[in-house]
Order: structure tokens, then C-alpha cells, then sequence
């Protein structure tokens, strides 16, 4: 019991170090990301600065609540995998945002469920990829990643996310919320890192570190 | 072996995997023209490569849907970004018949696609790949499992003898109509009825034509009200509806057109006319009703009230 507190004490702790320089590759990464977007779309894409936690699988359910309360929510995830480090990549849309992607990437029709399916998989495409691809040249990897799964369509962040059934503790979790000038549209965008990966990320923190 | 000799059978090697490999490749350049297509695309599409290798990828396979296509396409070509799609977009791209034509289920084989970006010695990129990959196990184990789930929720909410929603499910309707109603404070009201005198027509008929009267009395209430309308089977032989945007006097009117079909509709069984008779209580929608219990119980007054006036009756109760 003592040696599990005490492991869980050392994972809890990441220092200000890693979290700055974790924090300025997401920087470059999601950047990235945004810029593809924004050549996608032919709109600016503003982006918030990326939060980096610890989580456990409570936190990001509630952290994702407090950005969402009450509202009704669509996501995607991808997982990804190489090297020894491995996660999921989450995007999370406000359903209100639908039809404003749907104008500006000329989609024409109505927007129903099958027309929002599309556009979260467009939009997953162009973010997951730019987005994993450019955090993992930063820390000289190459990952492999698998079909992007809906999570669900028009729940809440309590549905979307049942990750009360989740078979791991500590997650590191880089949480960036996309926007676009002029438009109603906001979406988060989430990278969910294994705690396995941890001890060979940080590795590669140093050598950047030093 | 020398050292070329040894180079050009691994890249034999290689070739041959690419070929082999149980899962769709094909090169396509700017110009959707085909440059690979390996012997999964070949076997599956029955089409050689030297009816392929070349030619436009849309004029090929007219099925494919050209725009859809071209969007997903076009990003992998300006963003250099891999680009995926899975059978529930779209249940197959490539219209390729399922791989056991014997037992599968499916007539087509569902696939997810990978488009990746090739770039060529000075990180241009002309060409793609699309790796297409056969799903068709995992799609139809999702949609069986999905339609089995509608089906039970669909079970667990109707009642077996009438078709009609069971009590539960009408009862966790008529908690949704009041929260609209005390939400919005619109109109609505709430039908409870029962057949006349069901114990005797089960004493004198017996049992099976007690239920061929109640299976009639649920077809007639249903083909008497609207779409929008719901009836549900609330007891043995009582049967209660909620009519949304319905006052008093409208819900009144529903009732005594059921109560005046049943009169004039005998039931049947086995060759025998059942006539028989239903008494209905009507209430409507008021904020002094405080929750679903006092709704229902203000309707089943009004139906008391028909009870006691001689039966094959219907009466309006107000709330107190």
C-alpha cells in the first residue's frame, strides 16, 4: 500500500520543467494542426494555450464537464501507438457548431446525423494527424495510428466519456480548445498519454531539456 | 550472392508482400490515375492490372462517389495528412461482394480506407495510397447487435396482447408530457378508460374472448387517435392516452368517437358477436396538479363519474 502511494505520488508530480517544454511542443504541434485547419477551411483558427494535468479518469470527465455543462456534445477518438509511448487522441464538438463547419466547408444538404459524422471525420483527420505527427517529430518518433471511432453523436460529456469502467489511473492529458474567428464553432481537442509512456516520454524531455 | 543480387531479392520480397498482403492497395497520382493495384484489388474487383494501371479511378468504378471522394482526396494532397475513413460513413467504397458468398450475412464487404500521402525523393507529394480493409466481421456484428437492442428496448416497452405501450413505458411518458407541460404551459390532456362489465364478458365468453375484446378495444382507441397521441395499456382491461396540445372539450370529443365505435363495433370470437360498452374520464393539463399520480387520478374521477351515470359514458373532471 505504502509503495503505491508513494508511486502515485512520483507519477502525480511532473515538473515544471517537463509541463514548460511539454507545453511548447504542443505549442508547435497543435499550431501546426490549427494552421492545416485553417488552410482546410479558409478561416483563422484561433487556439487556447495547451493545459497539461495528470488525470485521473474522474478529473478529465470532469474537466470536460465544466467546458460543457449541460450541452450537447459529439466526439471522436484515435488511438496511437509507437516506440513505447501510446494514447488517444480526443476531439470533442459542441453540436452547435454543426452548421457553421457545415457552411464553411460548403457542405451542401441538410445537416443531419450522417452529414455531422463526416464533417467530425474531416476535421479528425486533418487535427489528429497534423497534430500526433508534429508532437512526435519534436521527440524524434514515428507513431502508428488506428481508425478514428465516434464516440457518440448529441450526448452529454457524462455519456460520451464513460470512462468510470477504466482500467488505468493516471493519464497525462494536453487539453487545447480550437476556435474560429467569426463563427460559431468551438471544439477541444485532447491528448491522452498512458502512464506507461510517461518514463519514456520525460526521457525524451530531457535530452530536449539538455 | 553479391551484394546487387542479394538487394534485388529483397526487394522481390517486398514486392512480393505488397502483392500478397489480404488487404486492398492502390496508387493513385494527381490525375486519379490507378499506378498499383495489388492482388487483393485485383481478385476481389475481378479487374487485371492491365485493365486498371493507367486509367482514371472514377471513370474504372462508376460507383464511386466522386465528390465524396475528392474532398477526403484533396486534403491528403495539400495537407500531406493521412486521412481515414470507416464502413459508417460509408458501408464500402469499392463495391467488392462479400469474402464467404456462402455464409456471411452481408451480400458487400464493408471496409474502412487509410489514405496516406507518398512523397517522392524531394518530399513532394503526387501520389497516394488508399489501403482498403475488409470489415464486413466486425460491421455486421455491430448492426446485429444494435438491431437486437432496438428490438428489446422495443419488447420491453409494448405490451404482448395489445401492441399498445406497456404501463411502465406509458407512465414514463406521461412524466415527459408533464414536465412540457408545466415547462411551456401548453395544453394537454389525459384519456383513462375501461370496458363495461369485462368481468362478465370473461365469465359468460371466457378468457381468450375477454382478450380478443381487450385486442380490439387497443385497435380501435389507436386507430382513433393521431400520430402524436400515445395509448398505453394501463391495467387488465383499463387503457389510458395523453393528447398533447388537446383541451378539455377536444379530448372529450376523442373520447365519446371511441366510445361511440366500440358501441358500434361488435368483437368476434369464434363466430360469436361480443358487444360491450366502454366508460372514459377526461382530464386536462392544470398547474394545481402537482405530479403524474394526481393527473391520473383526476382522470380516473371523470371515468368514475361515467361509471356511476349508467356507463358508456365519458365525462370531463377538473382538478380541485
Amino acid at each position: 500500500m505504502q509503495n503505491q502511494l508513494e508511486a502515485d505520488s512520483a507519477i502525480f508530480q511532473i515538473n515544471e520543467d517537463y509541463r514548460d517544454c511539454l507545453q511548447e511542443i504542443s505549442n508547435v504541434a497543435m499550431g501546426q494542426a490549427g494552421d492545416k485547419l485553417a488552410r482546410l477551411l479558409g478561416a483563422f483558427v484561433e487556439l487556447s494555450i495547451p493545459h497539461i494535468e495528470i488525470m485521473t479518469p474522474s478529473d478529465i470527465v470532469m474537466a470536460l464537464h465544466s467546458i460543457d455543462a449541460n450541452e450537447s456534445v459529439s466526439g471522436v477518438c484515435q488511438g496511437f501507438i509507437g516506440g513505447g509511448i501510446s494514447g488517444e487522441a480526443m476531439l470533442l464538438f459542441n453540436d452547435t457548431s454543426f452548421q457553421d463547419l457545415a457552411n464553411i466547408l460548403r457542405y451542401e444538404g441538410d445537416v443531419d446525423q450522417q452529414a455531422e459524422r463526416e464533417l467530425l471525420m474531416d476535421t479528425t483527420n486533418v487535427l489528429f494527424g497534423a497534430c500526433l505527427n508534429g508532437i512526435a517529430e519534436q521527440i524524434d518518433m514515428e507513431f502508428s495510428f488506428g481508425p478514428p471511432m465516434v464516440l457518440g453523436q448529441h450526448l452529454s460529456v457524462r455519456e460520451l466519456f464513460q470512462l468510470d469502467k477504466a482500467r488505468w489511473n493516471h493519464a497525462l492529458v494536453t487539453e487545447i480548445s480550437y476556435s474560429i474567428e467569426g463563427f460559431n464553432i468551438n471544439c477541444d481537442l485532447l491528448i491522452v498519454m498512458t502512464e506507461g509512456s510517461l518514463e519514456l516520454l520525460f526521457k525524451k524531455l530531457d535530452y530536449l531539456l539538455n | 550472392m553479391s551484394k546487387k543480387a542479394a538487394l534485388l531479392s529483397d526487394f522481390h520480397w517486398l514486392m512480393d508482400v505488397l502483392q500478397f498482403i489480404d488487404v486492398g492497395l492502390v496508387i493513385i497520382d494527381r490525375n486519379y490515375e490507378v499506378q498499383l493495384w495489388n492482388a487483393f484489388m485485383q481478385n476481389h474487383s475481378a479487374k487485371e492490372p492491365d485493365e486498371i494501371l493507367g486509367k482514371n479511378l472514377f471513370q474504372c468504378f462508376p460507383e464511386l462517389p466522386e465528390a465524396w471522394f475528392k474532398r477526403k482526396t484533396e486534403s491528403v494532397f495539400t495537407l500531406h495528412n493521412s486521412a481515414f475513413t470507416t464502413w459508417e460513413q460509408r458501408p464500402w467504397l469499392f463495391r467488392f461482394p462479400s469474402y464467404r458468398p456462402i455464409t456471411s450475412i452481408a451480400d458487400t464487404m464493408y471496409q474502412n480506407t487509410t489514405m496516406i500521402p507518398l512523397k517522392d525523393t524531394g518530399g513532394k507529394v503526387d501520389h497516394l495510397c488508399i489501403i482498403i480493409y475488409d470489415v464486413t466481421e466486425a460491421a455486421v456484428n455491430r448492426l446485429q447487435n444494435e438491431a437486437a437492442n432496438a428490438e428489446l428496448k422495443r419488447l420491453s416497452r409494448t405490451d404482448g396482447l395489445t401492441g399498445l405501450l406497456n404501463r411502465k413505458a406509458w407512465e414514463s411518458e406521461l412524466l415527459k408530457e408533464l414536465e412540457r407541460c408545466t415547462r411551456y404551459n401548453h395544453a394537454s390532456s389525459l384519456v383513462m378508460f375501461d370496458i363495461d362489465h369485462f368481468k362478465s364478458i370473461n365469465d359468460g365468453h371466457g378468457h381468450p374472448a375477454g382478450d380478443e375484446v381487450i385486442r380490439q378495444t387497443a385497435a380501435i382507441a389507436q386507430k382513433c387517435i393521431r400520430t402524436v397521441d400515445t395509448a398505453g395499456r394501463y391495467g387488465g382491461e383499463e387503457f389510458a392516452i395523453i393528447l398533447p396540445d388537446t383541451d378539455a372539450d377536444g379530448a372529450l370529443k376523442l373520447a365519446n368517437r371511441i366510445r361511440k365505435t366500440i358501441e358500434n363495433t361488435a368483437a368476434v370470437y369464434e363466430g360469436t358477436e361480443i358487444s360491450y360498452t366502454v366508460s372514459l374520464g377526461v382530464c386536462a393539463y392544470h398547474k394545481k396538479l402537482k405530479d403524474s399520480t394526481q393527473w391520473i387520478d383526476c382522470a380516473d374521477k371523470g371515468l368514475y363519474q361515467a361509471k356511476e351515470n349508467g356507463r358508456n359514458k365519458a365525462f370531463i373532471h377538473f382538478p380541485s
